[in-house]
C-alpha cells in the first residue's frame, strides 16, 4: 500500500475506533443509527465483494443474513453456546447454504440474481413451516446479547459499535487481501473476459464458487450480529427484502467497485436519511431519499466515494494514483 | 370594609390559583408509531387515538397536560429501537404505541433500559409478557380474542369449524390456540394457513366447500385477506352458516368500503356503530375523534385511546406524588384499575391485562351491531346469516 | 378431487392472465433496453390508485378510471425513460438503482396521497361470481383476463407490423445494427417505455378490481413480474403469457394439493427448475455479443 494511503486508512480506523465513540457515544440515538448503518455497510460490502470479484450481481444476499441470524440464534438459545462462537456458526452456517446455490453458478446476469432471490424465499418459508426447529412465524424471542469482555459490555451502544467495527473491517480487509492476491487478478480478469482467462487455465467455476462461499460467509456473520443486537428474530425480519435493497442501494451510491465505498455509501445513506432528511421531512423523508438516490446515478454513477475522492484531489492539488 | 374583604378574598383566589397552577406540569409523552412501511396503515389509526387521548386528557385533568411527541419507527426493529432512543433523549417520560412484536420487543427492551414505560396495543404475543420485562404493558392480548370467538361459536353451537390463517405470528398464534379449545370442545376443526401474499382464496376455500363440509368459517388474518376469503366465498357458495372474523373486520370502514361482502360477517369490536356511547368517557372520545379526524372512530383509535388515556393518568398521579422520575409511573401503572371503553383494565405483574375480553359484533343493514357477549350486546345475534 | 383440481387449474389460468398483464411491462422494457425497471410494479400501483379515486370520487367503475390512468402512467413511465437515458455508462447495474430511486420516491408518493388504508373496488357488479359449468370466478376476473389476452395480442400484432414495433426487435435483438439501419435506438426505447406504461396502466385498474391494493405492494408486484419475465425467457413475449399462466397454475395446485402456506414457496422452485433445466428461461434465445 501506497503511504498516503496507509496514512489515510490509519487515519480513518483511528477516527472509527476513537473518535466516534468518545464525541457520539453518549447520544445513543445517534450510536444506534451508526450501528444498523454498519450493519447494512457490511452486507453492501459483501455484495460488493461478490459483484465485483465474482462477477455475480445478487438480489438475494438476505438468504445468507437470515440463515446466519438464525443459527446464531438457535445455537445461543437452544444450545448455549457463547455469543461469538454462535456468530461464526452462523457465518459457517451461511456458508454451507451457499453451497446449495452452486449449481445456480451456471446463469448469467439477471437469472443468477433472481435464483438467489428465489432461495431467500424459499428459506423464509422454510422457516416460518418449520416450527419445531425454528419457532415458526414466531421467531425466536429473548436471543443473548453480546457478552462483556474484559469488562467492556459488548451489549451497550458503544459496545455493539465495536464490535461490528471491528466486524466491517475485518472484512474490508480479507476483501482487500483476495482482491490483491493472484486470485483476485485472476477473477477480475475473468470479469472482463471469461473465455480469455478460460483459455490460460484458470478454473472459473471453481473461483466464482469460492467467492460465493466468502459473500455468504461475511453476510451471514452480520446476520448473526443483528440478531444478538436486537434479540428477536422472525423469517419475515430475518429474511426482509430490505437485507436485499438497502446493501445494494448502499454499495452503488458509495461506489461498488472499491472496497470501502458499499460502507461509506450504507453510513451516508442512512445517517442522511434518518438524522438530516427524516427531521426535515417526518412522513415524506423516504421519498428525498429516493430523489439523493436519482441524483447521485445521473450525475456520479460511480457512486460516492470516487467523487469525494475527485473533490479531494481537487481540493488537495495533489496527485492520487487509483488502485 | 366589604371592599377590603372582597379584595383580600380574591387574592386569596388568585393566590391558590396561581399556586395550584405552578405544580402543574406539562409532561412529555413519546409516541413510537409505524406510519410507513408494512404497518402504515394500523400505526395511523393508533396514533389517532393517542392524539385523541391527549385532546381529551388536557381539557379534563384540569391541572397536567401531555404533549405527544410521535417518531416514525417504519415497521422496522432496528429503527422502533431509534425512535425510542431518540424520544428519550427528547425528555419523554413514557412511550405509548409500537405496533407487532418483533417492532415491540426491541423497542419496549430498549425503553426498560432507559427507565421509560411502555404501553401497547399493538403486541398479542405471549413472549412479551413472558420475557420479565419490567416496565412493559399492554391492554390487549390473544386470549381475549380467542375467548370472544369461542364464546360466539358456543353460544351458536357450531359443531364443525374450518380456520384459514395467515402464516404471520399474531395470526397463527391465535389460530392455534383457538384450534385447540374448539378440539377440546369435541368440536370438528380443520386449518387452513396461507401465506400473507395469496390474493386467490378460491382454491382454499374450495377445499372447506369439498372436502370439509364445515359450518363455520373462521378467518384469522387482516383485511385485504378478509377481502379475499369473503370474495371467494361469494364466488363458490359453500354451504355454511356463517363467516367469522377477528379484528379490522367488523369495523364501520369495511361496512363502507366493501358493502357487498360485509352483510352479517363477525369479527371482533369494542363498540357498535353507529356508536352510542353511554359514558362520559366514550362520548368524550367519540367527539374529541370525531372533531380532530372528521370520522368515526376506529378500533384501532379506540386501542390507541385506551392505552394513552391510562399512561396518562398514572403519569398524573405519579405527579402529583412527586415521583415521576423515581419510577413512579410504572408504580401507578400497576395500581391501573378502572372501567374503560374496553372493559375493566388491571395489569398483572408481567404487564398484561388479563380481564381483557374483546366482544363479538355482526355487520347488520350497512351497521356493526355488538352480539357477544350478551351483557354488552346492543342487538340480536343472526345465525345461521350470510353475505351472499 | 377433481372437482377441486379443475377449479384450480381456471383458478390459475385466470391469476395467470393477470400476472402477465402486469409482466409484460416489464419484459418488453427489459428485452428493448436490457434495463430492469424496479419503477414497473409501483407504476402498475399508480394506476391501481387512480382507478381507486376515480370510483370513490366520481362513482364510477374502473373502466372509466382507464383513459385517466393510461395518459397519467403513461406519461410517468416516459418521465422514467428520460432520467434513465441520462445514464452514461455501465448503465446495466446503475438503472437497477435508478430505478430503484425511483420506484421509492412513487411509493411515498402514493402514500402520502392516498395514505395506507388498504382499497379495492366496491363496485358490486364486478365482485359478482360468474359460473360456467364447474368453474366459478369473480366477474372482474374473467373481464379482465380477457382484457390481457386482448391486450396481448394487439402488442404481438404491434411488434410484428407495426414500425415502431419492428424497431424495438430489432433494437432488442442487435442495438448497433439498428442504428445501422437507421433506426434511432434512444427513440424506440422511450416508445418501450411508452408501451410498458399503457400495459401497466391497464394492469393497475384490474389489480384494483379483483384483487387489494396497500403502497406498499409496489415492490412485490415488480418481483413477481421480474421471476416472470426471466422465467419467459428474455426477449419472448408470448412467452410471458406462458409463463404466468405456469406460475398461476403451479400456485393453485399447490395450495389445493398441499397447503396454501406454500403457495410462495411452488412459485419459487418452479422458476428454480425451470432455470436449472433451461437457463435462459423457457423461450430464452442464447443471447448474441453485440
Amino acid at each position: 500500500m501506497k503511504s498516503s494511503s496507509l496514512i489515510s486508512t490509519i487515519g480513518l480506523l483511528l477516527a472509527a475506533y476513537v473518535a466516534v465513540p468518545l464525541l457520539l457515544g453518549s447520544n445513543q440515538y445517534v450510536m444506534s443509527m451508526v450501528v444498523a448503518a454498519l450493519i447494512i455497510g457490511g452486507v453492501a460490502l459483501s455484495w460488493a465483494l461478490l459483484g465485483n470479484l465474482g462477477g455475480m450481481v445478487s438480489f438475494g444476499h438476505a438468504a445468507f443474513f437470515g440463515v446466519g441470524a438464525y443459527v446464531s440464534a438457535l445455537t445461543t438459545v437452544k444450545l448455549g453456546l457463547p455469543v461469538f462462537a454462535a456468530m461464526l456458526l452462523g457465518g459457517v452456517g451461511a456458508t454451507i447454504s451457499a453451497v446449495i446455490m452452486l449449481p445456480v453458478l451456471r446463469l448469467r446476469g439477471p437469472y443468477f440474481a433472481l435464483a438467489i432471490l428465489a432461495y431467500a424465499h424459499i428459506f423464509r418459508i422454510v422457516a416460518t413451516e418449520w416450527s419445531s426447529l425454528t419457532g415458526g412465524s414466531g421467531g425466536v424471542a429473548n436471543i443473548p446479547t453480546l457478552p462483556t469482555v474484559f469488562g467492556v459490555d459488548l451489549a451497550s451502544k458503544t459496545g455493539a459499535y465495536l464490535v461490528v467495527l471491528t466486524l466491517v473491517v475485518c472484512c474490508a480487509l480479507a476483501y482487500s487481501r483476495i482482491r490483491s492476491s493472484h486470485y483476485g487478478i485472476a477473477l477480475r480478469a475473468m470479469h472482463d473476459s471469461e473465455d480469455a482467462t478460460r483459455v490460460v487455465g484458470v478454473n472459473s467455476t471453481l473461483l466464482k464458487g469460492a467467492m460465493l462461499l466468502v459473500s455468504a460467509f461475511m453476510a451471514g456473520l452480520f446476520g448473526a450480529f443483528n440478531a444478538h443486537y436486537i434479540n428477536f428474530l422472525e423469517p419475515d425480519y430475518a429474511f426482509n427484502s430490505l437485507w436485499v435493497t438497502l446493501p445494494i442501494v448502499a454499495a452503488i451510491f458509495g461506489g461498488y467497485r472499491t472496497i470501502l465505498g458499499p460502507v461509506l455509501g450504507a453510513v451516508v445513506v442512512y445517517l442522511v436519511d434518518q438524522l438530516i432528511f427524516k427531521s426535515l421531512i417526518p412522513t415524506g423523508h423516504q421519498l428525498v431519499l429516493g430523489v439523493l438516490l436519482v441524483a447521485m446515478i445521473v450525475f456520479s454513477p460511480n457512486g460516492l466515494l470516487p467523487l469525494l475522492q475527485k473533490w479531494l484531489k481537487k481540493a488537495l492539488g495533489k496527485e492520487k494514483k487509483h488502485a | 370594609m366589604k371592599r377590603t374583604l372582597t379584595r383580600i378574598a380574591m387574592a386569596t383566589v388568585v393566590a391558590s390559583a396561581w399556586m395550584s397552577g405552578a405544580s402543574a406540569e406539562e409532561f412529555l409523552v413519546g409516541a413510537e408509531i409505524p406510519l410507513t412501511g408494512n404497518l402504515a396503515r394500523v400505526g395511523a389509526g393508533m396514533q389517532e387515538g393517542i392524539m385523541v387521548a391527549a385532546e381529551v386528557f388536557n381539557k379534563t385533568n384540569g391541572k397536567h397536560t401531555v404533549k405527544i411527541i410521535t417518531v416514525d419507527d417504519e415497521s422496522a426493529p432496528a429503527k422502533a429501537i431509534a425512535a425510542v432512543e431518540k424520544l428519550a433523549s427528547q425528555g419523554v417520560v413514557a412511550i405509548t404505541g409500537g405496533y407487532g412484536s418483533n417492532n415491540i420487543s426491541p423497542a419496549s427492551d430498549t425503553a426498560n433500559k432507559l427507565g421509560l414505560v411502555y404501553i401497547t396495543s399493538g403486541g398479542v404475543d405471549d413472549s412479551l409478557v413472558s420475557s420479565g420485562r419490567k416496565n412493559f404493558f399492554r391492554i390487549n392480548n390473544t386470549a381475549g380474542y380467542e375467548k370472544a370467538m369461542l364464546g360466539m361459536l358456543a353460544d351458536v353451537g357450531a359443531k364443525s369449524v374450518s380456520i384459514v390463517y395467515s402464516t404471520k405470528d399474531a395470526t397463527t398464534g391465535l389460530a392455534k390456540d383457538v384450534e385447540k379449545a374448539l378440539l377440546a370442545k369435541g368440536v370438528k376443526v380443520t386449518s387452513h394457513s396461507f401465506d400473507p401474499a395469496i390474493t386467490d382464496f378460491k382454491p382454499i376455500i374450495n377445499k372447506i366447500k369439498l372436502q370439509d363440509k364445515s359450518e363455520v368459517v373462521a378467518m384469522v388474518g387482516y383485511e385485504n385477506d378478509y377481502v379475499g376469503i369473503i370474495r371467494a366465498a361469494r364466488v363458490l357458495k359453500p354451504k355454511i352458516k356463517a363467516m367469522v372474523g377477528v379484528w379490522s373486520l367488523a369495523t364501520p370502514k369495511m361496512a363502507a368500503d366493501f358493502p357487498d361482502l360485509m352483510p352479517n360477517v363477525f369479527g371482533t369490536a369494542l363498540l357498535a356503530y353507529p356508536t352510542e356511547f353511554k359514558t362520559a368517557d366514550g362520548k368524550a372520545f367519540s367527539d374529541a375523534y370525531k372533531q380532530l379526524y372528521k370520522k368515526e372512530p376506529d378500533y384501532l383509535g379506540q386501542f390507541g385511546y385506551v392505552q394513552s388515556m391510562l399512561l396518562f393518568e398514572a403519569i398524573a398521579r405519579a405527579a402529583d406524588k412527586g415521583t415521576v422520575k423515581k419510577g413512579g409511573v410504572a408504580e401507578e401503572m400497576r395500581k391501573t384499575d378502572r372501567e374503560t371503553l374496553i372493559g375493566r383494565v388491571q395489569f398483572a405483574a408481567n404487564g398484561d391485562n388479563q380481564n381483557f375480553v374483546h366482544r363479538m359484533a355482526q355487520h347488520q343493514d350497512k351497521k356493526v351491531v355488538i352480539v357477544w357477549p350478551k351483557e354488552n350486546a346492543t342487538g340480536k345475534l343472526v345465525y345461521p346469516a350470510l353475505p351472499w | 378431487m377433481t372437482e377441486l383440481i379443475l377449479q384450480a387449474l381456471y383458478s390459475g389460468l385466470l391469476q395467470g392472465g393477470s400476472y402477465a398483464l402486469i409482466a409484460l411491462g416489464l419484459a418488453l422494457v427489459f428485452g428493448t433496453m436490457k434495463i430492469i425497471n424496479l419503477a414497473h410494479g409501483e407504476l402498475v400501483l399508480l394506476a391501481a390508485y387512480i382507478a381507486y379515486s376515480v370510483e370513490s370520487g366520481l362513482g364510477l367503475g374502473p373502466m372509466f378510471a382507464i383513459p385517466i390512468a393510461l395518459v397519467i402512467v403513461s406519461l410517468t413511465s416516459v418521465g422514467v425513460y428520460y432520467i434513465v437515458s441520462r445514464i452514461k455508462k455501465d448503465r446495466e447495474i446503475n438503472s437497477l438503482i435508478l430505478t430503484y430511486g425511483i420506484g421509492v420516491i412513487l411509493t411515498n408518493f402514493i402514500l402520502l396521497v392516498w395514505k395506507a388504508d388498504i382499497r379495492s373496488t366496491s363496485s358490486s357488479w364486478l365482485q359478482e361470481g360468474f359460473e360456467i359449468g364447474p368453474f366459478f370466478s369473480m366477474r372482474s376476473e374473467v373481464i379482465f383476463f380477457g382484457v390481457s389476452l386482448v391486450l396481448m395480442a394487439a402488442l404481438w400484432r404491434w411488434l410484428a407490423t407495426s414500425w415502431y414495433g419492428r424497431a424495438v426487435r430489432a433494437v432488442s435483438s442487435n442495438r448497433d445494427a439498428a442504428k445501422l439501419m437507421g433506426i434511432d435506438p434512444g427513440r424506440t426505447e422511450m416508445v418501450s417505455f411508452l408501451v410498458a406504461g399503457i400495459l401497466a396502466a391497464f394492469a393497475g385498474v384490474a389489480l384494483f378490481s379483483y384483487g387489494v391494493i396497500q403502497p406498499a405492494y409496489g415492490g412485490a408486484l415488480t418481483v413477481k413480474a421480474f421471476i416472470i419475465t426471466v422465467l419467459a425467457g428474455i426477449g419472448s413475449i408470448p412467452g410471458v403469457l406462458i409463463a404466468a399462466v405456469l406460475l398461476g397454475v403451479a400456485e393453485a395446485l399447490t395450495v389445493t394439493l398441499a397447503s396454501s402456506a406454500l403457495q410462495e414457496l411452488s412459485g419459487m422452485v418452479l422458476f428454480l427448475l425451470v432455470l436449472f433445466i433451461m437457463p435462459n428461461g423457457l423461450f430464452g434465445a442464447v443471447r448474441r455479443r453485440g
